[in-house]
């Protein structure tokens, strides 16, 4: 009885030590097989926040930075990335000086480092180069309306092992979408400077520029291995083997209206994007739809919706095939995710945090 | 009154407003007596029966002599601020209205910064005037325009005794802050029918804000350094049979950058106010003409470029004031009429013109009526006349009943309904693109009653109680339209309720005086009208940077020139998005200050050690950037006196 007694209160014992043990660890998976939502908040509010929902879910997670570590993020979230172990915030205030780039266990969302300035000035976004390294695209310093790129922007190398920026590789004007292909990243720019810059990965040096268009900002690599990039109201075909742009098609023909949002479809042959405007004879009511061309295309006309509403950030599901698009009704109060089929029509809706401007597929 | 005050200059000026207003008996500090009220000061207050008014006492307002506005009123009133950082932008939220629907008036005239239609807190130092009261309530139809949540009278000193009184000040403050204030009061009296009296006063004020740290608890400490100057000049000439000239001026001038070591995004505000004014007053008429100018510049990194905004106004005004005595009682009708005429002119960068003038009237009858000696009744007519907009007539009624009348218990009843309105700022209606020339006028109703007892528990103790409830219902409010890029149109309907109760007891044991004043208020305001899909997240939920539950706590005991102070503040959450998904979160701060005053013939030194959220509270701004923790101050001034002993 006694022997019973003693393996009964052992075993007891043993199980509450695992669950104290289980409930100290987090489950690292936590985060993951779902959707995370970069919300960029409310600029002058500094309150972006990461969300996070399961794809049978329709109800979701909200600022898991804070629900992790107690803290709040403190500015607008510009980037999320995942990179070896880790994950990358890009936090944005709207005072300078005060950016920083949090990075948090990849998964759970424990914070591991705070990368802030001057390493980090006006970040954009964040790329994995190899599980322990990453680079931070960034505007560098600014100045006002009048030269607004008044120091050059910088891509920062971020080593994860030690989480620490080993090197800024600077490029003109601000430093904006970056994307890797093999060993070299591609890195687009903004203020009117044409040239793509293209950063060897092993060296993080600058191999060479290319001249693109205004502004090129490389979106995504499509099936047949061409890079997509935007520059002003135009999209262009990239031939990354031969170096050269194979064509320059214009979005669509409208004459106020821009082109934004890229997404590319799972099999990588189309994309969908947002177009639109603020109508001057309608209050400035900003107006618009979403729409989709094929990599085909020989032209982009822009004449059939996909789905006739704007969004503030669209994604497609590799895995499910739904398009999903970020509502932002003011930038004061929570947003949402709309989940469509890819015929346009609706599947549920889905409250999230302050401007949903991207969306992870995991 | 003997000049042997504890409070120096400011004391004894501001003593003698209070003996001449309430009874001699209970002069000293804040005392209240029983005796029916005489006040010499700004003219509506004497037609705002049935609504609250809050006199500041004199020594509230030498305890905040180096603060500014907004500080005093946080911890003695029920105003919420939307503050942006030390130094930087606050703003008021009167019973659960926006910033711009405060009206903050100096020696009668709105000096709300007329593009913005509201007042920077930040810039009006407690230094600059001599009185204060706190109107609760829609007052529009006696103070004009803003007046819709209440008003904020601000005013200058009347006429002084004879003799100099000449003044030093210094604060020193944690963080490297400091503020000099120099001054003098000086009065002459050169035969019966002719006086004359004034007051200089100088004040200069650097925040370096030098913190230890860089964050506090994960929210960053936003790096600034901001200034204030300013010189407040007032000349009275008083003649026979109350006839007075006096000339006001008011200059002011606020810097803060931002981020300061960041030479190419550091950020600047400088805001400018030059006002003036010149006033004649019988004891029956009151003539008023002033000029304010509003400056501000914007800019960032060196500065060279700064977006400028210019606006000034020019305005006169003629009231008179007659009485009648009516029925066999001869009970007292008061009837005031006036008329204001206002000139504008404003050059900002991005208005629809570089030079926009407009004119304004205002057209406005004020009447009291002392029906029984228990029973007193007012009624006030408004309108005005704006270019280019058309302002509604606005009515109010106010009445107050005493209940109970016993020499040691008052029970007064009050009641008042009202309607308000707002000229819309410069901005709602002559930015490009986004203001709105085709605005409508703000259409609000406030109602309230309220109850006021005044005790006298023996000859040295009092306790004053009183409970108001409100309703303001405010339709055609404007937004700023995030669904049209953010273009201004009379969008929402907001109602905005809540009760407010404030005791305050005072007492005298032996060499000891004691008080204590209590306030809490309850303020639930809304959205309530749904206009687009999305707003049904929105109606019904309490307005941004309004907490529901605030309560304030001032105790005070003093022996001889000794006094201990504790300000005791607590504010529950406030949403800052319109559907209350995030909001800053409550706190509660402390501030302790001991005093102390020392005399020797002619001179007298005050000495103030004062120790702000002693709790080191974290608390947040509105852009979730850490506000200060504990902040020790030593503030001392020297006085000379030459009518002391």
């Amino acid at each position: 009885m006694k022997k019973q007694f003693l393996k009964v209160a052992g075993g007891i014992l043993l199980i509450s030590a695992l669950v104290s043990c289980r409930e100290k660890v987090p489950d690292p998976e936590m985060y993951e097989l779902g959707v995370i939502v970069r919300n960029a908040g409310n600029y002058l509010d500094n309150n972006g926040s990461i969300s996070f929902f399961r794809r049978e879910q329709s109800t979701a997670e909200n600022d898991l930075f804070f629900t992790q570590n107690g803290r709040s993020l403190t500015g607008s979230v510009q980037g999320y990335t995942e990179a070896g172990s880790s994950s990358l915030i890009l936090v944005d205030n709207s005072t300078a000086g005060q950016d920083k780039v949090e990075i948090v266990s990849r998964g759970n969302f424990q914070s591991l480092a705070t990368i802030g300035t001057p390493d980090i000035e006006n970040p954009r976004f964040a790329l994995e180069v190899s599980a322990t390294k990453a680079y931070v695209s960034c505007w560098g310093a600014t100045g006002d309306f009048s030269n607004f790129f008044k120091n050059p922007g910088y891509v920062a190398v971020v080593d994860l092992k030690t989480n620490k920026v080993t090197k800024k590789i600077e490029v003109p004007k601000g430093a904006e979408r970056m994307i890797r292909i093999g060993n070299e990243i591609y890195v687009g720019a903004i203020g009117g400077t044409e040239n793509l810059t293209i950063i060897d990965g092993a060296t993080d040096a600058v191999k060479r520029s290319v001249k693109v268009g205004i502004s090129p900002d490389p979106i995504a690599i499509d099936a047949n291995g061409k890079l997509w990039l935007q520059s002003d109201k135009s999209m262009v075909r990239f031939n990354t083997q031969s170096g050269t742009v194979e064509a320059t098609l214009l979005v669509g023909t409208h004459p106020v209206k821009t082109p934004s949002k890229f997404a590319i479809s799972p099999d990588g042959r189309s994309f969908y994007y947002v177009y639109s405007f603020y109508d001057s004879d309608d209050g400035f009511k900003q107006k618009g739809e979403t729409y989709r061309f094929s990599i085909d295309d020989t032209s982009i006309k822009a004449d059939k919706p996909v789905i006739n509403r704007l969004f503030s950030g669209l994604g497609v599901d590799p895995l499910q095939g739904l398009i999903y698009g970020g509502v932002t009704p003011t930038f004061k109060q929570s947003g949402y995710v709309v989940r469509y089929r890819p015929d346009g029509s609706v599947v549920d809706s889905i409250r999230v945090d302050i401007s949903p401007s991207e969306l992870m597929f995991k | 009154m003997s000049i042997r005050q504890p409070y120096g200059w400011l004391v004894v000026f501001l003593s003698i407003w209070i003996v001449k207003t309430f009874a001699p008996l209970y002069a000293q500090g804040d005392s209240i007596a029983l005796q029916p009220v005489t006040v010499v000061g700004f003219a509506p207050e004497r037609f705002m029966a049935g609504l609250k008014v809050q006199r500041i006492d004199p020594a509230t307002l030498q305890q905040f002599r180096f603060q500014n506005l907004s500080d005093l009123l946080a911890f003695n009133t029920p105003l919420a601020f939307k503050n942006y950082g030390p130094g930087q932008l606050n703003t008021v939220s009167f019973r659960g209205t926006s910033s711009s629907h405060t009206a903050v008036l100096w020696n009668g005239i709105n000096i709300n910064q007329p593009n913005l239609g509201q007042t920077d807190f930040s810039t009006l130092p407690v230094a600059g005037f001599d009185r204060l009261s706190v109107q609760y309530g829609s007052s529009a139809s006696m103070v004009g325009t803003d007046a819709v949540g209440g008003s904020l009278l601000l005013e200058s000193g009347n006429i002084q005794p004879e003799g100099l009184r000449a003044q030093i000040g210094r604060q020193q403050s944690s963080f490297g802050n400091q503020q000099t204030q120099v001054g003098a009061n000086y009065g002459k009296k050169f035969n019966e029918n002719l006086r004359f009296s004034g007051k200089t006063l100088v004040y200069d004020g650097r925040m370096n804000n030098r913190y230890p740290e860089s964050q506090r608890k994960g929210y960053f400490i936003e790096p600034s350094e901001s200034a204030q100057r300013g010189l407040v000049q007032d000349l009275i000439l008083q003649g026979k049979k109350e006839r007075q000239l006096s000339a006001h001026f008011w200059l002011t001038g606020n810097e803060i950058i931002l981020a300061p070591e960041n030479l190419s995004s550091r950020e600047l505000t400088r805001t400018q106010s030059s006002r003036s004014m010149i006033q004649y007053q019988t004891p029956s008429w009151t003539w008023r003409t002033a000029w304010v100018r509003d400056l501000i510049d914007f800019g960032r990194g060196d500065f060279k470029n700064l977006e400028h905004t210019s606006t000034d106004r020019y305005l006169t005004r003629l009231e008179k004031e007659m009485e009648w005595r009516l029925g066999r009682a001869g009970s007292p009708l008061d009837v005031r009429v006036g008329a204001e005429v206002a000139h504008y002119r404003t050059r900002v960068d991005g208005y629809v013109d570089p030079l926009i003038t407009e004119n304004r009237v205002d057209l406005f009858v004020m009447s009291r009526w002392q029906a029984s000696p228990r029973w007193l009744l007012s009624a006030t007519l408004r309108q005005a006349f704006v270019t280019r907009f058309d302002p509604p007539i606005t009515p109010s009624l106010g009445t107050e009943y005493r209940l109970i009348t016993r020499p040691d218990f008052i029970l007064t009843a009050k009641g008042s309904v009202s309607r308000s309105y707002r000229v819309p700022t410069l901005n709602e209606r002559y930015w490009l693109n986004l203001g709105n020339p085709y605005i409508r006028p703000e259409s609000g109703f406030n109602k309230e009653v309220g109850l006021e007892s005044k005790r006298q528990l023996s000859r040295l103790e009092q306790l004053t109680i009183s409970l108001t409830a409100y309703h303001n219902r405010v339709d055609d409010w404007t937004y700023w339209n995030p669904e049209r890029n953010y273009r201004v149109e009379n969008l929402q309907l907001v109602v905005a309720r809540g009760l407010e109760a404030m005791a305050k007891w005072h007492a005298t044991h032996g060499a000891w005086q004691t008080g204590t004043s209590l306030g809490y208020s309850l303020t639930r305001t809304s959205q309530e009208r749904l206009y687009d899909a999305y707003a049904a997240d929105v109606v019904g939920k309490q307005l941004i940077y309004v907490p529901m539950h605030q309560g304030n706590l001032n105790a005070f005991a003093q022996r001889g020139t000794m006094r201990l102070t504790a300000q005791l503040r607590g504010v529950t959450r406030s949403y800052y998005t319109f559907d209350n998904s995030r909001y800053l979160p409550g706190f509660v701060l402390l501030n302790v200050l001991a005093e102390k005053t020392w005399q020797l013939d002619a001179w007298q030194l005050q000495a103030q050690a004062q120790v702000n959220n002693v709790f080191d509270a974290l608390y947040l701004n509105v852009k979730r950037n850490a506000m200060p923790g504990r902040t020790i101050s030593i503030n001392l001034v020297l006085v000379y006196n030459s009518k002391s002993q």
